[in-house]
């Protein structure tokens, strides 16, 4: 497998940690890969844009930051903007559809993300949804690897566990 | 053990002056630990630096000589790391009470179960009489040839403040019932305070008119109220006084008390689950 | 049954993992940006391992409270960063010359001053070595991996135990904040080295009699036990006694420095990466790593042979180890996230032998391989 970089953007309070945390152990705990997420935000922990650099792999990772993403999630205008404009070839952009299209180099697709995590009950819960897009677009870990990170993040919340489980479960759907 | 089995009496006489209190209250600590029955073992003695802080140097318990204002904080950490330990911290003025002010104030509101002697000589002693935070306004030291134009801590009110369950004030000139307010501060599970006031004669007395250890016991007695006399005088006739005797003695369920019932919550979480 | 966790998480986290597998039980800190997740995973576990978790009121206090807990023979460990690090430059001068073993975490963040909190720095380099006053030696270990977090931790109490002094962990934001997986290995009791306790009668103990040993380590035992003894942060002699003789001054502040020069081979560690056959070197440490291991891959794909010496202890400084790379390599390239800290001891080291060069950020930005790999072509034309 090849190093898979992917920048999980939007802004802070998304729970695009929680995301990224969810596809390390994946990675890691269920499947024996190399993960290192490094994050970044500014210095409220609202509101202001935020992003993780997620690298999976099989073999060691030595850089822990982005240096050319494969794959971009971009959960909010700001963080769609920031990449539409400085993306170049080779790299995927997904946002959601609600968000007014900016052209740009890079590969683009939109997703009903937020409705996604809407339909399920709780809007809150997109950074799931993204979660389920991008796995299922690259395959970068199994879908049973996230189900169980899923499991052991949200513990004996068992309302919690169906909830994100029910959106990664929708997310995956989506993508056809 | 005797009270001069708790000291090493082969290194007197003791270093420091003529008309000095330091030795009244080492004396004073020592029958403490009689009347309580420390062992050598199970107990340490914790000195910050100043003319106080070599009090360590003459007792034959475990002692901690560590750096200046810091008594507080090295004697936490002992305690809480064995319980079974009797821990007080010796400090002068400029030690417990000024570098070491921050330690001392939230020393009184933790409420870890040490025991805290300050002894308040108006002044760094040992190096030459410099002004501290309890030398009163307008005294003479080497650094306020002038007067002094700051006011002072009343250490006693400032720990109250704090929330320290027992604080006491005693004088050099009546050793007995300080030796009774250390006894019963030591006795208490919680953090205690007693101030002990020895006025320092070489610098503060000498650089105020009262140059030998009688001028000095005089002026402490002219400033001395007891707590009961206190009681039955207005705020402003106990301007500039020295209330003595106990001052606070109230129970509060001590830091390592209230710690370990977390311990033993999480136990029985643990084994139930 | 031994039982090795595997999960994915923080370097902040990995290190109080890394104290509690190697019997840490007692925690005293301040919180401080990007130290605080090692305060707030101490204070979970602790409590439930039946340890101590308290916050005290400054870092002076803070270090003090570790010491004092050391003293009564619990193992003990407190983190910070560049700003309480500094608080905290005294009374780490007590646990040295009061010989008591403890860890502190210093995780580093852009400075001087308040700096940019947030922000990832190698900027305390020098005030670990150097930072409280007077001659001294210090041992200093810089993970560059969650993985090494865990490991080094473990690697830190033990040394701190082997020598009776303070053992420093600079960590920075990066790796700190990085989450990765990691092993959370159960040690087995040989892997966990305590203290060296006192045999001898209670009447016949000296905390301080060094020159009895053939380590140089004098026996520490702990308060409390049948052993009566004086810590003391002033000028003392065997006993713990103060003493201002100039012939024991000179005998024991040497000491300090000695014991460690004595048992080098065992507290210096440096991994190498690809260096028989490397014409170039990179020397690099912490966060510094990761970028430094990618350029050495990128050089040599651009035909430039590259090797890596990853410096795990800091200090003492591993001069030997340099030299002889120094000796043998046409340049090396000393990256860091400040402006020469750790390159100023590889040119003491190695400036007869080869050409040095630093690759230096202190915008708060990691060194990008990138940039390593460019000094590399410029070295190597």
């Amino acid at each position: 497998m090849k190093a898979w970089q992917i920048i999980l953007s939007g802004v802070g309070g998304q729970g695009l940690m929680l995301s990224g945390n969810l596809l390390g152990s994946a990675a890691t705990v269920y499947e024996g890969k190399k993960a290192a997420m490094t994050s970044a935000f500014g210095v409220e922990t609202r509101g202001t844009f935020a992003k993780s650099d997620v690298i999976v792999s099989d073999s060691e990772i030595d850089f822990p930051e982005v240096l050319k993403a494969d794959v971009v999630i971009a959960l909010d205008m700001i963080a769609y903007k920031k990449y539409a404009d400085s993306l170049g070839e080779g790299s995927l952009l997904i946002y959601d559809e609600s968000f007014e299209h900016i052209d740009c180099k890079a590969k683009q697709s939109a997703f009903p993300i937020f409705k996604i995590a809407k339909d399920k009950g709780n809007p809150a819960a997109a950074n799931i949804a993204a979660l389920g897009i991008l796995v299922k677009l690259t395959g970068l870990v199994s879908e049973e690897a996230v189900r169980s990170a899923i499991r052991d993040e949200f513990g004996t919340r068992e309302r919690l566990v169906d909830l994100n489980l029910a959106v990664f479960e929708a997310a995956l759907e989506a993508v056809k | 053990m005797k009270y001069m089995d708790y000291l090493r009496t082969e290194l007197f006489p003791l270093f420091w002056c003529g008309g000095c209190g330091n030795g009244a209250v080492l004396g004073a600590i020592a029958r403490s630990f009689e009347t309580l029955g420390y062992t050598k073992e199970n107990t340490v003695v914790v000195t910050g630096i100043g003319c106080w802080g070599k009090a360590d140097d003459y007792v034959k318990t475990n002692a901690f000589h560590g750096t200046h204002g810091r008594a507080i904080a090295f004697a936490t950490g002992i305690k809480l790391a064995n319980p079974s330990l009797n821990v007080i911290a010796l400090m002068g003025d400029g030690d417990g009470a000024t570098i070491g002010g921050n330690h001392f104030i939230h020393g009184a509101r933790r409420n870890v179960d040490i025991t805290a002697v300050i002894v308040n000589n108006y002044n760094y002693g040992m190096t030459g009489g410099q002004l501290s935070g309890t030398t009163p306004e307008n005294s003479k030291t080497t650094t306020s040839r002038y007067g002094h134009i700051e006011g002072a801590f009343d250490i006693c009110k400032l720990a109250e403040a704090a929330g320290a369950p027992y604080v006491a004030r005693a004088t050099t000139d009546n050793p007995v019932v300080m030796q009774h307010l250390i006894t019963d501060g030591l006795k208490k599970k919680s953090f205690a305070f007693i101030e002990a006031i020895a006025p320092c004669p070489t610098h503060f007395g000498r650089n105020n008119g009262m140059p030998d250890a009688v001028s000095l016991m005089n002026w402490v007695k002219d400033k001395s109220v007891s707590a009961q006399q206190a009681k039955t005088m207005s705020a402003e006739s106990l301007e500039d006084k020295l209330i003595t005797g106990k001052l606070v003695d109230k129970e509060c369920e001590d830091y390592g008390t209230k710690y370990q019932k977390i311990v033993e919550s999480l136990r029985v979480k643990e084994a139930s689950s | 049954m031994k039982k090795d966790i595997v999960s994915f998480a923080m370097g902040n986290e990995a290190i109080t993992e890394g104290a509690l597998a190697a019997g840490a039980r007692f925690y005293a800190g301040y919180p401080i940006t990007p130290s605080s997740e090692v305060a707030e995973f101490s204070s979970i576990r602790l409590p439930k391992l039946g340890g101590m978790y308290i916050q005290m009121e400054d870092e002076i206090a803070s270090i003090a409270a570790i010491i004092g807990a050391s003293a009564s023979g619990v193992k003990s460990f407190t983190a910070t960063s560049g700003p309480g690090f500094s608080l905290m430059q005294e009374n780490l001068g007590v646990a040295i010359m009061g010989e008591v073993p403890c860890v502190i975490i210093n995780v580093m963040r852009s400075g001087p001053s308040t700096g940019l909190a947030t922000k990832p720095a190698q900027g305390d380099v020098m005030q670990a070595r150097w930072g409280t006053h007077g001659d001294h030696g210090i041992i200093a270990l810089s993970p560059s991996t969650v993985q090494e977090c865990f490991d080094f931790t473990v690697k830190a109490f033990n040394l701190s135990e082997r020598y009776r002094t303070p053992v420093i962990i600079l960590t920075d934001e990066t790796v700190g904040h990085m989450r990765e997986g990691y092993v959370r290995r159960e040690l087995s009791p040989g892997e966990i080295l305590n203290r060296k306790e006192p045999t001898c009668t209670p009447a016949d103990y000296k905390p301080y009699n060094f020159e009895a040993e053939e380590d140089g380590i004098a026996p520490l035992a702990a308060y409390g036990s049948k052993y009566v003894f004086r810590i003391n942060g002033s000028g003392h002699d065997e006993s713990g006694d103060p003493c201002a003789r100039p012939d024991n001054a000179d005998k024991f502040i040497r000491h300090y420095t000695e014991k460690f020069i004595k048992n080098r081979k065992d507290i210096v560690e440096v991994k190498e990466f690809e260096m028989d056959d490397a014409e170039y070197a990179i020397i690099a440490y912490g966060c510094s790593v990761r970028g430094a291991k990618a350029a050495m891959k990128l050089a040599r794909e651009n035909g430039i042979k590259v090797g890596l010496l990853q410096l795990i202890t800091i200090w003492p400084f591993a001069d030997l180890e340099v030299l002889e790379i120094c000796k043998k390599v046409k340049a090396v390239v000393v990256p860091e996230m400040n402006l020469g800290q750790i390159l100023g001891e590889v040119i003491k080291v190695g400036q007869n032998y080869t050409k040095i060069a630093g690759v230096n950020r202190i915008d708060s930005q990691i060194i990008t391989p990138y940039e390593i790999l460019a000094k590399l072509e410029e070295v190597a034309k």
